[in-house]
C-alpha cells in the first residue's frame, strides 16, 4: 500500500499531463488546466518557497548546534537572511532603498568575482593541461585556438577568413556532435518517462 | 632544472598575474576596435526593430538567472532595452528566479536615466518575479492579462496602457531569455510549436555551444553570445537605433498623415560595410561633433536663432566642421537651450559607458584570449621540446 498509492499518482498524474498536451478538449484545457492546475500551482510555489527558508533554516542551525566543519559560516547566513529580509520588507526593493544598495554592492560584485575565477582557472588549465598528446587532442587544440581567435576583434584583424572557418567548426562538427548527444538525451528521456508512466520503473520510489 | 623543465612547472600564482594584468589593463584603458556583427545577432535585432513604433506589437526579455552571470548578460539586457527605448518598442520583462527580480529594476533603472520620457505601464511593463514558468509560459498564449494578472508594483494589467493592442502572443511575438545555462527551453518546447511565438535568448559563451541546434533548426530566430553578442548588439544600436541624423528636426514627431516618426534609422547592411560608421562605434571617450558642411549647414538652419553663436564655435579641419562641446560656457548653454545642447552632445556621438560596456570587455577578452592561446603554445613547446631531449638522452 506504502508504494501503491504513490505509484498510482504518479502513473495517473502523467497520464493526465499526456491527454492534456495532446488534446484541444475543453474540459482538460479550461477546467483542469485553468481553473483547476493554476490557482493550485501558484499556491504550492509560495509553499516551496517557505519550504526552502525553513530546510536551509534547519540546516544551519544543526550546523551550529553540532559544531560541524565551518560552523561559524552559517551564523553569516543568518545575518544575511535577517538583513535582506528586514531591508525588503521595511524599505521596499526599489532604487534608493537598501536593499537595492545590497544588491548593487554586496551581491552582484561578490557573484560576478566568484564567476570570473573561471578565467584564472581556464588560463591555468590552458599553461598546464592543454597537451597535443594525440591526433585527437590536436583537432581539439587547433580547434580551439582558431575559434578563440574568432571570437574577438583582435583575432578578425589577423584574418577575416577566421570568423568564416570559426563558423564552420560550430555549424559543422560541433552541431553533428551536439545533435547526437541530444537525441540520445531524448530517446532516453522518452524511455524513462514510458517506463514510468507503465510502473515499469520504481525506483524514484525509494528502495530496489 | 633545465628552461622547459622550469617551464613545465612554472608556479600557477605567476599565471594569475599575468592573467589579472591582461584583464585589468584594457578595462582600464579602452581603445577602439570593431567587433563585426554576426547573422544570429543580426536577426535578433531586426526582429526587435521590425516591432517599432507600433502598438500591437511587444517583446518580452525573461531575466533567467542571478548576479553571478550578470557581467555577460547585464550588458545584453541593457542594449537591448535601450534599443526598445530609443525605437519605441513596447517591453515586458519577467524572471523565473526570485534572484532575477531586482536585476530586471537595476537594468530597467540603468537604461531609463537616459530617458526621461520613458514610462513604466506605458513603455514597459515589468511582472517581476513570477513562479510556475510552464503554467506562466502556456497561459500568456491565451491571454497575457489574465495569466499575469498584476505587475511587479501590484497595478492590474488590464488597466495598464501597455496593454492596448496586446492579448497573448500572436502581440507579443518575441521572448528573449537570458540564462546561464537552459535558456530558452520552455519557450521553444512550449510557446514556439503551440503558439508560433518567435524566441531568442542571449547565453554566457560557455553554454552557446548547446544552442546552436535550435539556432541552426530556426526553433531560435536569434541568439546573444556571451560579452562578444552583447559587444554586437550595443554597435548596432549605435549605429542605427541611436543614430542621429544632424539636419533632421526631431522635434517633429508625427508625419502629415499622423504616422509616428521614429528617431534612429532601419537596419541596412551597406550600412554596416560603410567607413563612415567607424566614427558612431568609438569607445574612447568623444567630445567633438564632427560634420560635413552640408550637415553643418542643415544643422544650423534647424536652430537660426543659435546660428552665431554656433559659427562661433565651429573649427574648420580637412574639410570637416568640427564642434567641441567642452568650449560651450553655462551661458552659452542656457542661451542655445537644452534641446539644442543635447543635440549637439548626440552629434559627438559619445557612448556612455554603461551602453559601451560589453565593447570595453571584449578589448579586456581580446587580449585574455591571445594570452591563453600563448599559454597554450609555450606549454606545448615546453613539453615537446622537454620529451624530445628526455628520448634522446635515454
Amino acid at each position: 500500500m506504502k508504494k501503491t498509492i504513490p505509484l498510482l499518482i504518479v502513473i495517473v498524474g502523467g497520464l493526465i499531463w499526456v491527454v492534456w498536451a495532446f488534446s484541444p478538449h475543453y474540459v482538460l484545457q479550461e477546467v483542469f488546466y485553468n481553473q483547476f492546475y493554476l490557482p493550485w500551482a501558484y499556491a504550492s510555489a509560495s509553499f516551496a518557497m517557505l519550504l526552502g527558508v525553513l530546510s536551509l533554516t534547519m540546516m544551519h542551525s544543526n550546523k551550529i548546534k553540532m559544531r560541524a566543519p565551518k560552523w561559524q559560516y552559517s551564523y553569516f547566513f543568518f545575518a544575511s537572511f535577517v538583513i535582506t529580509c528586514l531591508a525588503g520588507f521595511i524599505g521596499g526593493i526599489q532604487k534608493g532603498g537598501l536593499f537595492m544598495w545590497m544588491f548593487e554592492n554586496v551581491q552582484m560584485p561578490m557573484s560576478a568575482t566568484m564567476f570570473s575565477l573561471l578565467a584564472f582557472y581556464m588560463a591555468s588549465a590552458a599553461y598546464k593541461a592543454f597537451r597535443a598528446r594525440s591526433p585527437e587532442a590536436t583537432v581539439l587544440l587547433i580547434a580551439a585556438i582558431v575559434v578563440m581567435l574568432a571570437q574577438v576583434p583582435l583575432g578578425v584583424k589577423l584574418s577575416k577568413h577566421l570568423p568564416t572557418i570559426s563558423q564552420w567548426i560550430l555549424d559543422v562538427p560541433n552541431l553533428a556532435s551536439k545533435r547526437g548527444i541530444m537525441l540520445g538525451v531524448g530517446l532516453g528521456s522518452v524511455a524513462t518517462s514510458l517506463k514510468i508512466l507503465l510502473g515499469i520503473e520504481r525506483s524514484y520510489l525509494g528502495g530496489d | 632544472m633545465n628552461i622547459f623543465e622550469r617551464m613545465q612547472k612554472l608556479d600557477r600564482r605567476w599565471i594569475y598575474i599575468v592573467v589579472a594584468l591582461a584583464i585589468i589593463i584594457p578595462l582600464m584603458i579602452p581603445y577602439n576596435s570593431d567587433n563585426v556583427t554576426t547573422p544570429p545577432t543580426e536577426n535578433l535585432y531586426q526582429m526587435i526593430d521590425s516591432f517599432a513604433g507600433r502598438e500591437d506589437r511587444a517583446i518580452l526579455m525573461s531575466f533567467y538567472h542571478d548576479a553571478a552571470t550578470m557581467p555577460e548578460l547585464f550588458p545584453m539586457e541593457v542594449a537591448i532595452l535601450r534599443h526598445c527605448f530609443e525605437r519605441n518598442v513596447k517591453v515586458f520583462t519577467l524572471t523565473w528566479f526570485p534572484a532575477g527580480a531586482p536585476i530586471i529594476d537595476y537594468a530597467i533603472n540603468t537604461v531609463k536615466e537616459e530617458f526621461p520620457d520613458i514610462q513604466s505601464g506605458v513603455d514597459y511593463c515589468n511582472f517581476g518575479y513570477k513562479p510556475q514558468a510552464f503554467a506562466m509560459v502556456l497561459g500568456m498564449g491565451d491571454n497575457i492579462a489574465n495569466t499575469m494578472n498584476t505587475d511587479a508594483e501590484g497595478r492590474k494589467l488590464e488597466n495598464l496602457e501597455i496593454m492596448r493592442g496586446i492579448n497573448n502572443y500572436s502581440e507579443m511575438n518575441l521572448a528573449v531569455e537570458f540564462s546561464g545555462s537552459s535558456a530558452g527551453g520552455m519557450w521553444i518546447t512550449y510557446a514556439r510549436p503551440k503558439y508560433g511565438l518567435n524566441v531568442a535568448v542571449g547565453v554566457t559563451a560557455v553554454m552557446a555551444a548547446d544552442m546552436y541546434p535550435y539556432l541552426q533548426s530556426g526553433q531560435l530566430i536569434g541568439m546573444l553570445t556571451g560579452l562578444k553578442g552583447a559587444a554586437e548588439y550595443e554597435k548596432l544600436v549605435d549605429v542605427f537605433a541611436a543614430y542621429r541624423d544632424p539636419s533632421r528636426d526631431y522635434n517633429i514627431v508625427k508625419d502629415e498623415d499622423g504616422n509616428p516618426i521614429l528617431p534612429g534609422r532601419p537596419f541596412g547592411r551597406e550600412i554596416l560595410e560603410d567607413e563612415s560608421i567607424k566614427k558612431l562605434i568609438r569607445i574612447t571617450t568623444q567630445t567633438k561633433a564632427e560634420l560635413s558642411p552640408e550637415e553643418y549647414i542643415a544643422f544650423s538652419a534647424k536652430y537660426p536663432e543659435n546660428r552665431g553663436l554656433l559659427n562661433s564655435l565651429k573649427k574648420d579641419v580637412d574639410g570637416q566642421v568640427i564642434i567641441d562641446v567642452t568650449q560651450i560656457t553655462p551661458e552659452m548653454r542656457t542661451q542655445m537651450g537644452e534641446t539644442m545642447y543635447r543635440e549637439l552632445n548626440r552629434l559627438t556621438r559619445n557612448t556612455l559607458y554603461k551602453f559601451k560596456v560589453a565593447r570595453i570587455g571584449m578589448n579586456a577578452q581580446s587580449v585574455a584570449h591571445i594570452m591563453i592561446i600563448v599559454f597554450i603554445i609555450l606549454g606545448n613547446l615546453g613539453y615537446f621540446i622537454q620529451k624530445y631531449r628526455k628520448a634522446r638522452n635515454q
